[in-house]
């Protein structure tokens, strides 16, 4: 029974979809049925074009002298060219205790206020464009990249001017959707732990980024 | 057999599709919804009018040719990174192929299709130009971001933010800008700027422990700077710049900034 109310309904609709051409005038033997396709010109206005990249950072940040911590953050980039790219990130971490601080569990150095880790940086990157085969079949575009950048860091109290350098591999699932695998060097001066210093912030990040 | 379980409202609904049959329906339904959507699809499209026009597997020119579009040919463009676009042939064959090339192809009246290529006739059109300068504030490392719209050939507006972090203090300034470009003709061409803003100037925290120190102050501007034009959309800029911080005190400030650094315009 229900199979028989099923074959009715479908070929109800397939009535209904061929009505239309039917309704129309017969159709010569050996004629093609063209689709109506209306051509629009090319533009800049009717041509989707996906130069900026935004997406969200999570990764792992190993603070001079203050161990390592969680890092989040937010990743825009815009592309250039095929070849160069520019990228803001804007990242925020906890600060962990020195060393010293854990093992004679005397006065820390900083307040928790001050633990508060966040930086921002400008950077510009070039690509080093590829594509990656994971199977024979399985291929996505990729691309390898390095920037350079300065920015700033909110520390310890104070905003200290900060150099980046990095190097990053960008795997394309879609046109559209990136993931990123970065590894960036944050360099800043400090004297938190008393002489002043250049030190090396090594952050291990993973983003997944849109492009539009 | 294939189920497909939606939870509704802590109900399990379960349809189970059990025999063929069910499947041609859908089908037929997905096919009906496919042909009358791409009956009456407006497409973006091009004819190939030289030889051949080569198309890419990627945005870039690194990438291999997989196919080639061939004299006649009608492709579809889907979309566009930097200075490449997707394309679809009529064989359903999807690539890349760089600007260059999409000068190649006309449009269904005949014309040839020219898009904004950045070269450096466009320049001259371009509204807005954004970028980043880094460089010496006093001595000290500074940042700035600054946004301009270009309102005609010689002058732009502009709003920059300059972030001063050094050993002893840091400064924070805005600036509004009104920029002159005497040849805006020349690649490489000098301008003037004229700017009002205000500064936030605080010492490092280890220099004082009381709090906050911070003070504000007005500040004038007075630029010079060449921009060259490097390549597509790409400029780079060196600037001077004096500034006069307005302080409460019995002598205004002045500070000299020299930046280095890049623009792109659109």
């Amino acid at each position: 029974m229900e199979v028989r109310f099923r074959s009715l309904f479908l070929v109800v609709l397939a009535l209904l979809n061929s009505s239309s051409l039917i309704a129309q005038e017969p159709v010569k033997a050996g004629t093609l049925i063209e689709p109506k396709v209306t051509r629009q010109d090319i533009n800049e206005a009717n041509i989707d074009s996906e130069n900026f990249e935004l997406g969200l950072l999570v990764g792992v940040i190993s603070i001079e002298d203050f161990s390592s911590s969680p890092l989040f953050g937010l990743r825009a980039a815009y592309h250039i060219n095929e070849d160069f790219f520019i990228e803001a990130t804007y990242g925020q971490a906890e600060a962990g205790e020195t060393s010293f601080e854990v093992l004679s569990g005397g006065a820390p150095f900083l307040t928790e206020e001050e633990r508060d880790y966040s930086f921002y940086n400008v950077s510009f990157g070039y690509n080093l464009n590829g594509e990656t085969f994971f199977t024979d079949n399985l291929v996505f575009n990729s691309a390898t990249y390095f920037t350079l950048g300065a920015g700033s860091t909110d520390f310890g109290g104070d905003e200290r001017f900060t150099v980046s350098l990095g190097a990053g591999y960008r795997l394309l699932l879609t046109d559209y959707m990136a993931l990123h695998f970065t590894l960036r060097d944050h360099l800043f001066n400090s004297e938190l732990i008393g002489e002043e210093k250049t030190t090396h912030n090594i952050e291990y990040g993973f983003s997944a980024t849109f492009f539009f | 057999m294939l189920c497909l379980r939606l939870k509704s409202g802590g109900h399990k609904v379960k349809m189970a599709f059990q025999n063929p049959f069910n499947f041609r329906f859908l089908l037929l339904v997905c096919m009906w919804l496919c042909t009358t959507s791409a009956l009456s699809e407006e497409l973006i499209q091009a004819k190939v009018v030289e030889p051949y026009v080569e198309i890419h597997s990627g945005p870039a020119g690194g990438y291999p040719v997989i196919h080639v579009a061939a004299k006649g040919e009608w492709i579809t463009v889907l979309k566009r990174r930097t200075s490449w676009f997707k394309i679809i042939t009529a064989d359903e064959i999807q690539g890349w192929i760089k600007q260059d090339d999409l000068h190649l192809t006309e449009s269904s009246q005949g014309q040839p299709v020219k898009l904004f290529d950045g070269s450096f006739a466009s320049f001259s059109e371009r509204d807005i130009e954004f970028g980043m300068l880094g460089g010496s504030f006093e001595g000290t490392p500074s940042l700035t971001i600054f946004a301009d719209w270009v309102a005609t050939e010689n002058i732009s507006a502009g709003v920059s933010v300059t972030q001063a972090l050094g050993d002893l203090s840091e400064s924070q300034y805005f600036l509004v800008k009104a920029q002159h470009t005497t040849f805006p003709e020349w690649r490489l061409s000098p301008y003037i700027s004229l700017g009002v803003g205000q500064i936030r100037t605080q010492p490092k925290a280890n220099l004082v422990q009381s709090g906050d120190e911070a003070r504000t102050s007005d500040l004038y501007a007075v630029g010079l700077g060449v921009r060259y034009y490097l390549a597509k959309n790409f400029l780079v800029k060196l600037e001077y710049n004096n500034l006069q911080a307005l302080t409460s005190r019995d002598e205004n400030e002045e500070i000299e900034e020299w930046k280095l650094g890049f623009a792109v315009y659109f």
